[in-house]
C-alpha cells in the first residue's frame, strides 16, 4: 500500500520534470563535410580545448600528395600503435599511393583496404560518431575532399590486470575476476564459451558518461524474451551517468522498494559464464568489475560456483548450512530477546540459571542490549570496510577485546549477548549475495521479538514469507524452486547432486532443457553377452 | 485509502490480540526450582517452601568448591504460610522482591502429615495453571517436606534439582518410582487407580542433612495411605512395565554365593479375564532378559545345567517382588497397577457391576504371574575369578 502511495507521488514528479526537460538536447547531426579545413575547425571548436586532444595534420604520398589529419585523445590510445600503423604507412611507405586510386573508388576505403594495418577500422559519416568514437579512444583520420572519416581502433590505456577476485574467494576453481575494463571481461567470458552461439550485443547509456553496457546471453539456451526485456528496461534509461552496474540495476531491477535484490552480481567469469548456461542473461558495464546476470532466484544467493567444484555430499551439507546460516543470521538475536524477556520456560533450566547468572546485573533490558551490539557490530563493520589498509587491524582489536570483553567484564552486557552477536555477524557472511536484505530483517526481527516474543517473530518471518514468494524477477518467480514448487530444479537447492544427475536446466530460466545426456554415471562398461 | 486504514487497524489488531503481553527480563524473575507443601501448625492451612534459585551466586559457589553453610549458598529457601496455594504462593511478593516463576520448577514435594489430609486441593493448581508443568516430579516426604529443600546436594547445587536427577535416575535400579504431575494427576483423578509417587527421607548426621530416597508413597484417592519399600516398589515397577535396568541377586546353583543378574530388558502384559462364576482375575506376563553381571562363588556357571537354574531362580526373585508389592497393594486396598482400568477396558459391561465394590474385590482379586526370566551373556569372561579347580 505504501508502496503504491510512493510509487504514485514520485511517477508524477518524474513525470512533470521529464516533459519539461524531453526538449531535444540532441548533438549535430550533421555530416561530415568535403573540406578538410571546415571539418578540422568544426573538431577544434569542439574538442580543442583539451590539453589531452591532439590533431595531426599530415599529407600522404610522396609524389601526389593529398592532405589528411588526424585527431585523438592522448590518454585513450597507444601512441605506439598509431605511429607505427597509422602514420608510417600513410607517411613515410605511401610510395604505392595513387591519388587517382583513391579517387575511383571516391571513397576512403581505399586507405582502409591497402594502408592502414590496424585491425578495427570502421567508416564513419556523421560528426557525432567521429565525436563518440575518438572519446572512447579510437583515433579519427580525416583525408581531404572525403565527406568521410576512418575511426581507428586505437585504444589502450592503463588498466588493471586480471586478479583474484577479492569478493567472492574460492577454494578450488579458477582464480581470475573481472577488471574494469570491457573488452578484457568480454574477453573473459569469450574464453569460457568457445561457441558461435554466445551473443554479446552493445550498447551506450548514460547522456553524458557515454558508457558502454553489454548484454551477453547464449542463444538457443535463453529465453528471447527475457533478452528483449533487458534489452527494453536498458533501453528506457535516461540519465545522466552509470558510474557502475548497481546504476543499472537500480533502473532494471523488478522490485524497486524490496529489501531483496533482484538483479545478482557477481565478479567472476565462471559465474557469471554458469549463469549464462543455465539460460540467464548477462549485463556487462564498462568501467566496472561487478557483472549483473538476470534473472536472479532467491536460491541462488546460497550456491557458490565451488559447490560444482567440489563432489556433491560437501557440496550439499554445505548448502544446507547457509540455508542455516540465513535463519541463524537474521534470527537468533530476534530468538534470543524472545527467550529471555518472553518465554523463559522454553529455555533448559541448566542453561536459564547460566542465562540469569549472565543477566544479573546488568542494566539494559534485553531487547535494548541487543540493539545496541548489532549497532556495534555494524559500525565495526562498516569501519573495517571503509578503513585504509594499514590501520584495518587496530578495528579488530577496537572490536574484539574493547567492545567484546570490556563491556561484559564492565557489567554492561551479558556475555551471551555477545556470543549470539558473534555467530550472527559470522553467519552473516556465509550468504554473501543477502548480505544487505539480512541486515534489515535481522533489525526487524529483533523489534518484533521485543515487542511480542515469538509471536512477533512469527508474524515477522510470514510476512517475509508472503513477500519472497510475490517477487518476480524478469519473469521468474524469485522464490522458485520452492514457491511455486519445482521439483527437478529442486535437485540444485536443497541438495547439489551430482552433475550427471542434473540432465536439464531449470524450467523457469530455459526452455532448451537438456543440457546433459542421461546416463552418464561413470561405471564399468557393461560386457555384452 | 480505505482500504489503508482498514489493513492499519487490522496490523493493529495484531500487535493487541496476543496473550503474552507480559515481557519480563531474567533478572526480574525468581526461577523456582523447587516447591514443598506442609501442613501449618493452624489447622486447615498449608505451609508453602519455596526453592529459588540464585543465579549470581551459582559461578561463586562452583569456583570455591560447594558453598553449604554460610551464605554462600546458590539458592534461597522462602517459606509461607496461607490458606489456599496460589494465594500463597502471590504473597510471597510480600518479601521477595522478584516474581515466582514456576515453568522450572522440577519437583513438588508434601510432607507426609499434609499428604495424609489430602493433597487435593493443592494438585488444582499444579494441574490447571499454565506456567506449571506436567512434568514435575511429585515427591512426598517423610516428615517435614521443607527439609528435603534444605538437605545438602553433593554434585548438584541446588537441592531441589538434586532430588530430581536422584529421581531421573531410577533406572539404574527400578527399584524408585518416577511420578509427574502428569500420571499423579490421571490416577487422582481415576476412579479406581491409585495415585503413586516416590518417597524421600532427609537423613541427619548431626549438622548435616541429606536426600535419600526409600521407596513408594501409596495414596487411595487422594490422602496418603502407605509406603512401598525399594524392593516392592520394583514389584510394581515389573507390573507398571517400567522396569529399565536393574541387578536381581540369586544364590548360586551349588548355594555357595550369590549371582547379581542385570537385566538388560522386561515386558509386562496384563490380561484380565473372567472365570466361569463371572469374578474377574489378571492374567500378568513378564518376559525379561537379563545378562550375567557378577559372580561371588567360585561354581563354573558354563553348563546348561547351571544356566538353567539360574534362569529358574531368576524368575523366582521377579515373582516374589511382584508378589510382595501386591500383598502391600492389598493390605492398603489400594489397585496401584491399575488392574481396575484394564477390566474395564476389556469388560466394560462388567467393570459397571465391578465398579461401586472394586474396594472391597481388589484385595480378593485373583492375579496369575507368570515370569519367563532369559539369560543372556556372561560378560568379558565365562569363569570365576578363582584359580581352575582340577
Amino acid at each position: 500500500m505504501l508502496k503504491k502511495i510512493l510509487q504514485a507521488l514520485h511517477l508524477r514528479k518524474i513525470l512533470k520534470k521529464g516533459q519539461r526537460k524531453e526538449q531535444p538536447v540532441e548533438q549535430d547531426q550533421q555530416r561530415l563535410s568535403r573540406d578538410l579545413e571546415r571539418n578540422l575547425a568544426l573538431f577544434r571548436a569542439i574538442l580543442g580545448k583539451n590539453a589531452d586532444f591532439v590533431l595531426r595534420e599530415f599529407c600522404i604520398g610522396t609524389h601526389e600528395k593529398i592532405r589528411a589529419a588526424l585527431f585523438y585523445f592522448e590518454g585513450l590510445v597507444y601512441r605506439e600503435f598509431i605511429n607505427e600503423y597509422v602514420l608510417m604507412p600513410l607517411m613515410y611507405e605511401s610510395q604505392h599511393f595513387s591519388i587517382q586510386d583513391l579517387k575511383r573508388g571516391n571513397s576512403i576505403s581505399y586507405l582502409q583496404e591497402q594502408f592502414v594495418s590496424i585491425g578495427g577500422t570502421q567508416k564513419i559519416l556523421r560528426i557525432e560518431e567521429a565525436l563518440n568514437n575518438c572519446l572512447y579512444g579510437q583515433a579519427i583520420l580525416l583525408v581531404d575532399g572525403f565527406a568521410e572519416a576512418l575511426a581507428l581502433n586505437t585504444k589502450g590505456w592503463a588498466n588493471r590486470g586480471v586478479e583474484e577476485p577479492k569478493t567472492e574467494a574460492l577454494v578450488r576453481g579458477p582464480r581470475e575476476g573481472f577488471t574494469e575494463t570491457l573488452g578484457l571481461n568480454i574477453s573473459l567470458l569469450r574464453r569460457k564459451i568457445h561457441h558461435p552461439d554466445f551473443v554479446i550485443e552493445e550498447m551506450q547509456i548514460g547522456e553524458k558518461t557515454r558508457t558502454k553496457v553489454c548484454i551477453a546471453y547464449l542463444n538457443g539456451v535463453v529465453n528471447p524474451e527475457v533478452v528483449e526485456e533487458v534489452r527494453k528496461r536498458l533501453g528506457r534509461i535516461k540519465t545522466d551517468a552509470i558510474l557502475e552496474s548497481g546504476y543499472l540495476e537500480q533502473f532494471i531491477e523488478d522490485a524497486p522498494f524490496s529489501i531483496f535484490p533482484t538483479v545478482a552480481n557477481s565478479e567472476r567469469p565462471d559465474t557469471v559464464a554458469a549463469k549464462m548456461l543455465e539460460g540467464r542473461v548477462s549485463i556487462i558495464t564498462d568501467g566496472t568489475p561487478m557483472v549483473l546476470s538476470v534473472p536472479m532466484l532467491f536460491a541462488s544467493s546460497f550456491q557458490s560456483p565451488e559447490d560444482y567444484y567440489s563432489r556433491p555430499y560437501y557440496a550439499s551439507m554445505i548448502r544446507w548450512i547457509r540455508y542455516l546460516c540465513f535463519f541463524i543470521t537474521i534470527s537468533a538475536p530476534a530468538v534470543y530477546v524472545a527467550l529471555t524477556t518472553f518465554h523463559q520456560e522454553l529455555i533448559p533450566t541448566p542453561l536459564l540459571m547460566t542465562m540469569a547468572a549472565a543477566r544479573e546485573g546488568t542494566p539494559f533490558p534485553a531487547l535494548i542490549e541487543v540493539l545496541l551490539m548489532s549497532v556495534v557490530f555494524e559500525i565495526l563493520r562498516e569501519a573495517g570496510v571503509r578503513l585504509p589498509r594499514p590501520i584495518g587491524s587496530a578495528i579488530s582489536i577496537v572490536g574484539a577485546l574493547v567492545i567484546g570483553q570490556s563491556a561484559v567484564s564492565a557489567g554492561l552486557i551479558g556475555a551471551p549477548m555477545v556470543i549470539v552477536v558473534a555467530i550472527t555477524a559470522i553467519a552473516s557472511f556465509v550468504i554473501p549475495a543477502q548480505t544487505d536484505a539480512v541486515t534489515i530483517l535481522r533489525f526487524i526481527l529483533i523489534i518484533a521479538a521485543g515487542f511480542m516474543g515469538a509471536y512477533g517473530i512469527f508474524i515477522v518471518l510470514l510476512g517475509l514469507l508472503i513477500h519472497l514468494a510475490s517477487l518476480r524477477s524478469f519473469g521468474v518467480p524469485y522464490f522458485a524452486p520452492f514457491a511455486p514448487v519445482n521439483l527437478p530444479a529442486l535437485k540444485d537447492t536443497m541438495l547439489r547432486a551430482p552433475l550427471w544427475a542434473q540432465i536439464t536446466r531449470p524450467k523457469m530460466l530455459s526452455k532448451n532443457r537438456q543440457r546433459t545426456k542421461a546416463d552418464l554415471l561413470p561405471r564399468p562398461e557393461r560386457k555384452q553377452p | 485509502m480505505r482500504k489503508l486504514v482498514f489493513l492499519i487497524m487490522l496490523m493493529a489488531g495484531i500487535f493487541r490480540l496476543v496473550g503474552c503481553w507480559n515481557r519480563r527480563e531474567l533478572d526480574q524473575l525468581a526461577i523456582v526450582s523447587g516447591i514443598a507443601i506442609d501442613q501449618a501448625e493452624e489447622k486447615d492451612k498449608i505451609k508453602v517452601t519455596a526453592q529459588i534459585i540464585k543465579p549470581g551466586d551459582i559461578q561463586i559457589t562452583g569456583e570455591s568448591g560447594g558453598g553449604g553453610g554460610g551464605g554462600g549458598k546458590p539458592y534461597l529457601n522462602v517459606t509461607n504460610t496461607g490458606d489456599t496455594f496460589f494465594e500463597t504462593l502471590m504473597r510471597f511478593t510480600h518479601f521477595v522482591d522478584r516474581r515466582l516463576y514456576l515453568p522450572h520448577n522440577e519437583v513438588l514435594i508434601f510432607g507426609d502429615k499434609m499428604a495424609r489430609s489430602g493433597v487435593h486441593k493443592c494438585m488444582d493448581f499444579f494441574l490447571r495453571d499454565a506456567e506449571t508443568r506436567l512434568t514435575t516430579w511429585v515427591v512426598v516426604a517423610k516428615g517435614e517436606a521443607g527439609e528435603v529443600l534444605d538437605a545438602k546436594a553433593e554434585l548438584e547445587k541446588i537441592p531441589a534439582m538434586n532430588l530430581s536427577m536422584l529421581i531421573d535416575a531410577y533406572v539404574a535400579t527400578s527399584e524408585v518410582i518416577a511420578s509427574n504431575v502428569n500420571m499423579f494427576g490421571q490416577r487422582l483423578m481415576s476412579k479406581t487407580t491409585a495415585p503413586i509417587a516416590s518417597l524421600v527421607e532427609v537423613e541427619k548426621t548431626g549438622e548435616e542433612k541429606k536426600a535419600r530416597l526409600v521407596g513408594t508413597a501409596v495414596f487411595r484417592k487422594d490422602k496418603l495411605v502407605g509406603y512401598l519399600t525399594l524392593t516392592e516398589t520394583r514389584g510394581l515397577l515389573w507390573v507398571l512395565n517400567k522396569v529399565r535396568s536393574g541387578i536381581i541377586v540369586v544364590q548360586e546353583p551349588d548355594g555357595k554365593g550369590e549371582v547379581s543378574l542385570e537385566i538388560l530388558r522386561a515386558k509386562c502384559e496384563l490380561t484380565p479375564g473372567l472365570k466361569n462364576d463371572g469374578t474377574p482375575y489378571i492374567m500378568v506376563k513378564i518376559k525379561e532378559e537379563a545378562n550375567l553381571g557378577e559372580e561371588r562363588g567360585s561354581a563354573n556357571l558354563m553348563s546348561m545345567e547351571a544356566w538353567t537354574i539360574l534362569e529358574k531362580h531368576q524368575a523366582g526373585v521377579i515373582r516374589h517382588e511382584i508378589e510382595s508389592a501386591l500383598a502391600k497393594a492389598r493390605q492398603l486396598k489400594a489397585d496401584i497397577f491399575g488392574f481396575g482400568e484394564e477390566i474395564y477396558k476389556k469388560y466394560p459391561a462388567v467393570w459397571k457391576k465391578l465398579e461401586p465394590h472394586w474396594d472391597e474385590i481388589f484385595p480378593e482379586l485373583e492375579v496369575k504371574i507368570a515370569v519367563e526370566a532369559d539369560l543372556r551373556r556372561t560378560g568379558l569372561t565365562t569363569r570365576p575369578a578363582v584359580p581352575e579347580a582340577g
